[in-house]
């Protein structure tokens, strides 16, 4: 029953760029929702599986965007091999800051990767001979060439884009079945436990990470390539990256397949709309809307919107006086 | 004496740091939540003590009580009405609450006050001290003052008065709080309602320095937060020490490093910090 | 359903949000917005009008709504027929993301002919990607370099590059300078690293190294930078005689106060943007006067055109209200001679040509030319002056308004 409704939302969504203009506004929301979607699905893997909440994956992000870019413009090498090199590059980030983080729990990985993520945005913004600093780096404008990734009409990029949520959400769901992802879900239950029985935490949460990472650094290539120009704080930033991709993922529902759909399906297109009918009204007054309805819905649904969908009743919320011991001082 | 210099400056910087800090680690030591919108009430304070003088004509300085008041019942209101309802959720669901929250803080403001630069023009703006080769800036003093005398009211209330026993007693162990009769859920609204007034305390302190915008409160997130790591989450003194080391390490970094890159050496030392003593200076193991 | 445009005042926001919350409720939020052409001429108006260039955005805004309405007032646009200049004005927000998804919106949705905005490169840049694929023009008066540097055709710039800009605060002050017989030896550059800071910042280094002038301090510091007191300090061990700071409001109060706290006289010659705003002069008071700041445009050169400006919103025409103003009456006048709303007509209209009558008045050189790049070469900076609340053009001597003060330094 349940393929049978992917199979569907896939069939849908192959065919809506077709109904669409290909030059148009309308497809270039749904690729960004469908890029965002994909981009949560990314931050899924750690978040949900791994259940590491980072709040610097815009860190692989720009690391892949960069790359492609750099590798483009420097030597007219095709965004497609970029798009591995860049993905490549995201692993080895990864890799970097898991070594002082991976031990940490909670809020402390939260926080250590909101850092990471600056950090990477100063660098990009100060090292301007290779990124060219805070003025950003534009995509070479090149006559339409599917070998260099250059289409005439948005619509390779949106099927691009859908493309790339399926891949990752085909990961995110192998992962979540394989072996890796059982010792994650005994990680994630009860951590000690699953060291008693021989489960090497640390190890796994870093691949998981590694994995995700490198995703990211790839979509970091497809979102460079549809925007055409980028600088250090659109790529790096903590709101228009960081933040946005785990609250959609958290919005939907994290650790669940159908979840960071669910919520890019929701914030993109609210914020889009916000805009379009009240920005031109009056200064604020959009983000403000959009900033309500994403409380409302974090206040209706804190479990994600999946929730409305998944017969399975959660336990009843605990009640406020029976909040386990220790649970917030240990780091 | 360059080094005297940076080091003065950084101590008298870092005391601001700290009162603007104490709350965010006191809603994280009390509640455990992140308050992404913790910066917002530096605003909010900024802009009553804002309108405060451009209305009443009274000093900052002054309206700094008043400012503190402002964000103490905004604050109140805002925990009851929106974190109280997400504290049994995921603590995922609580960070992108307060996330929400910032975004509805910062866009309101725009809406009520407009995005012009309010800034104030006091007497002693550009007025400083000399002690022998340094200066002492005296808008910076008066803050550092008026931040330690916040401080240590807080410190006072914590370790004295019944509430704030009953605060830190919730803060160890809610449960235990319960059984002992105290209102967790007040302790809960009491402590949030405290950490932002303090921070728009400070809001209104700096104001004869810094301009308030609405948008002046993404300046001091990250701030904030390296402050409350390298003190230590949850720890009200390891806001003072980490607000004094990110002062003092901000200043003298300059000597040896681009000022472009004083934020990048912050977050090396916070990403350390985490690394081998996520307790913070000043916390401890449990 | 066309859009109108609310001429809103600083003070209005109160009714715009009552009135936005009227609108919402009966706003038609089906796509396909653009009404009959014959009788508008949709112009789309992108600008930061939330986040932290909320100000600058709302005042370019209010320079465009201006022009908007006299044009309509004196009975729009002849060439066809009276058609009326409709505005539809969107937020970019501070993500050139989203500002490039505006623009394709306004595109489709609304039929613009044209695109005004975005005040920050970096938005700019990233609405032209969008406006060059789809053969719209987009007018604008950012400045970094590579606006006008790509190749791009159908892009227009109305003020100079910001390398230029750069080495004309830097020329200028040598001048005046050397006017009040002082000769620079020593000079500070502090600039925020922004794509503003950093573009003008070069240019500042061209200038000094041309005329061989010593660079003692050059200093890129993060935007939003809480204290200025490190800066200060190393300004004060620098030798410096001038500094040459590149900001936005923050940090320029920041900067001169932490300057004057420690009796630090030396001139400042200030970058624009925070420095040439009602807000700088409110926040300093009495410090405000004689500090020199480099403008793109000044309102003091065509005041019979912007006093009205100041009439109707309360403050003086600050420049990118001054060159957005530009950016439409340039607009208007090549629809004029294209006689139609059709984008890639007026772009031929645009593209090499020259403006001389309205508002293309106000910038220095008197007219608008561009060039095969998009770039308006007429236009010339100017050193201007803080006197009495007002901004004094004090530099070049053909266009000054004032003589210019200078503190001479040991």
């Amino acid at each position: 029953m349940k393929r049978a409704l992917w199979i569907g939302l896939f069939a849908v969504a192959a065919v809506l760029p077709l109904l669409l203009d290909p030059r148009g506004y309308w497809i270039r929301v749904l690729t960004l929702t469908l890029l965002f979607a994909a981009m949560a699905q990314a931050w899924n893997i750690v978040g949900g599986l791994a259940n590491q909440i980072s709040l610097g994956h815009a860190a692989f992000f720009g690391v892949g965007a960069y790359a492609s870019t750099i590798l483009l413009v420097t030597y007219g090498l095709t965004p497609w091999i970029g798009l591995v090199v860049g993905a490549g590059l995201a692993a080895v980030a990864a890799l970097v800051i898991a070594v002082p983080t991976m031990r940490l729990q909670g809020h402390y990985f939260a926080l250590a990767t909101l850092a990471f993520g600056e950090v990477m945005r100063v660098v990009a913004n100060t090292w301007a001979s290779l990124t060219g600093g805070p003025v950003g780096i534009s995509i070479t404008f090149l006559p339409p060439n599917p070998l260099m990734y250059s289409f005439k009409t948005g619509l390779p990029h949106a099927y691009i884009a859908l493309g790339a949520l399926a891949l990752v959400t085909l990961l995110f769901e192998g992962l979540r079945r394989s072996a890796l992802g059982y010792r994650l879900r005994a990680i994630r239950e009860h951590e000690p436990a699953a060291e008693v029985i021989g489960i090497d935490a640390t190890r796994v949460k870093l691949i998981a990470t590694v994995i995700s990472a490198a995703a990211m650094g790839a979509l970091g290539t497809v979102y460079a390539q549809l925007a055409l120009f980028f600088d250090p704080d659109t790529i790096f930033g903590v709101a228009p990256i960081s933040i946005r991709v785990a609250l959609i993922a958290i919005v939907g529902g994290i650790g669940t397949a159908v979840g960071p759909i669910l919520g890019a399906l929701l914030v993109i297109p609210v914020e889009e709309l916000a805009n379009d009918v009240l920005s031109g009204k009056a200064p604020g007054l959009s983000q403000l809307v959009y900033g309500v309805v994403l409380i409302a819905v974090i206040l209706w649904r804190p479990r994600g919107l999946v929730t409305f969908f998944t017969a399975r009743r959660t336990a009843k919320p605990r009640a406020p006086g029976l909040v386990p011991e220790g649970q917030r001082t240990t780091p | 004496m360059a080094i005297v210099q940076a080091i003065l400056d950084g101590i008298l910087i870092g005391g601001v740091y700290a009162v603007i800090s104490i709350g965010l680690t006191l809603v994280y030591g009390v509640m455990g939540i992140i308050n992404f919108a913790h910066a917002e009430f530096l605003m909010i304070g900024m802009f009553a003590a804002y309108f405060a003088w451009a209305l009443l004509g009274i000093d900052p300085i002054l309206a700094a009580p008043l400012a503190f008041a402002t964000a103490f019942v905004l604050g109140w209101l805002v925990q009851r009405f929106l974190i109280q309802r997400v504290l049994a959720a995921p603590s995922v669901a609580q960070i992108f609450l307060t996330v929400g929250l910032l975004i509805v803080l910062e866009n309101g403001a725009l809406l009520l006050f407009g995005s012009q630069f309010r800034s104030v023009n006091t007497p002693y703006q550009t007025m400083s001290l000399s002690l022998g080769p340094l200066f002492v800036s005296v808008p910076y003093l008066a803050a550092f003052v008026l931040s330690l005398l916040s401080g240590l009211a807080l410190w006072q209330f914590m370790r004295r008065s019944w509430l704030g026993r009953a605060m830190r007693a919730t803060a160890q162990n809610r449960n235990a709080a319960l059984l002992m009769g105290i209102d967790a859920d007040r302790m809960y609204a009491l402590a949030f309602a405290l950490g932002v007034g303090l921070t728009a305390f400070g809001g209104a302190i700096i104001l004869p320095y810094m301009t308030a915008s609405p948008t002046v409160g993404g300046q001091f997130v990250i701030l904030m937060f390296t402050v409350v790591v390298l003190g230590g989450l949850g720890n009200v003194l390891g806001a003072v020490v980490g607000g004094l080391a990110v002062g003092t390490i901000q200043s003298l970094s300059s000597l040896a490093f681009p000022i472009q890159l004083q934020n990048l050496v912050l977050f090396v030392i916070f990403i350390l910090m985490l690394a081998l003593r996520p307790e913070g200076l000043v916390g401890s193991r449990r | 359903m066309t859009r109108s445009t609310t001429a809103a005042g600083i003070g209005a926001t109160r009714r715009t949000i009552l009135a936005g919350a009227a609108a919402v409720s009966g706003a038609s939020l089906l796509p396909r917005r653009a009404g009959a052409q014959g009788a508008a001429v949709n112009v789309g108006v992108i600008l930061p009008l939330s986040g932290a260039n909320a100000q600058f955005g709302i005042n370019s805004r209010n320079g465009i709504e201006l022009v908007a309405e006299e044009i309509n007032a004196a009975g729009g646009i002849k060439a066809l027929g009276g058609a009326k200049i409709n505005l539809v004005v969107a937020d970019s927000t501070s993500t050139p993301t989203t500002a490039a998804t505006v623009a394709q919106r306004l595109i489709t949705q609304n039929e613009v002919t044209a695109i005004l905005g975005a005040f920050a490169s970096s938005l700019t840049i990233a609405i032209s990607e969008v406006t060059e694929r789809r053969d719209i023009p987009l007018l604008t008066m950012s400045f970094a370099d590579q606006i006008t540097g790509r190749g791009f055709k159908n892009i227009f710039q109305v003020v100079a590059k910001a390398s230029a800009i750069g080495k004309a605060q830097f020329d200028y002050t040598l001048a005046i300078a050397g006017a009040a017989g002082q000769k620079l030896g020593k000079v500070a550059i502090m600039y925020e690293d922004t794509a503003y800071g950093t573009a003008q910042a070069g240019g500042l280094r061209a200038g000094a190294k041309a005329a061989g002038v010593e660079i003692v301090m050059d200093d890129a510091y993060p935007l939003g930078i809480t204290d200025a007191t490190p800066l200060i300090n190393k300004l004060r061990g620098s030798g410096a005689q001038a500094v040459f700071p590149v900001s936005y409001l923050n940090d320029s109060l920041l900067i001169i106060r932490t300057m004057r706290q420690q009796r630090i006289t030396m001139p400042a010659v200030g970058g624009a943007a925070g420095y040439v705003i009602p807000d700088f002069e409110k926040g300093l008071g009495e410090f405000a006067e004689g500090v020199l700041s480099i403008a793109p445009a000044n309102y003091d050169y065509r005041p019979e055109l912007t006093e009205r400006f100041r009439k109707k919103y309360g403050y003086f025409m600050v420049h990118e209200a001054l060159e957005h103003a530009v950016c439409l009456d340039v607009l208007a006048q090549a629809i004029e001679r294209a006689k139609s709303a059709k984008p890639e007509e007026v772009v031929k209209h645009l593209r090499g040509a020259r403006f001389e009558g309205g508002w293309a008045k106000a910038m220095t050189g008197d007219a608008v030319q561009f060039d095969a790049t998009g770039l308006n070469t007429l236009s010339v900076p100017v050193m201007t002056q803080w006197r009495k609340k007002e901004l004094v053009t004090v530099w070049p001597k053909e266009v000054a308004k004032g003589e210019a003060v200078w503190e001479k330094t040991s």
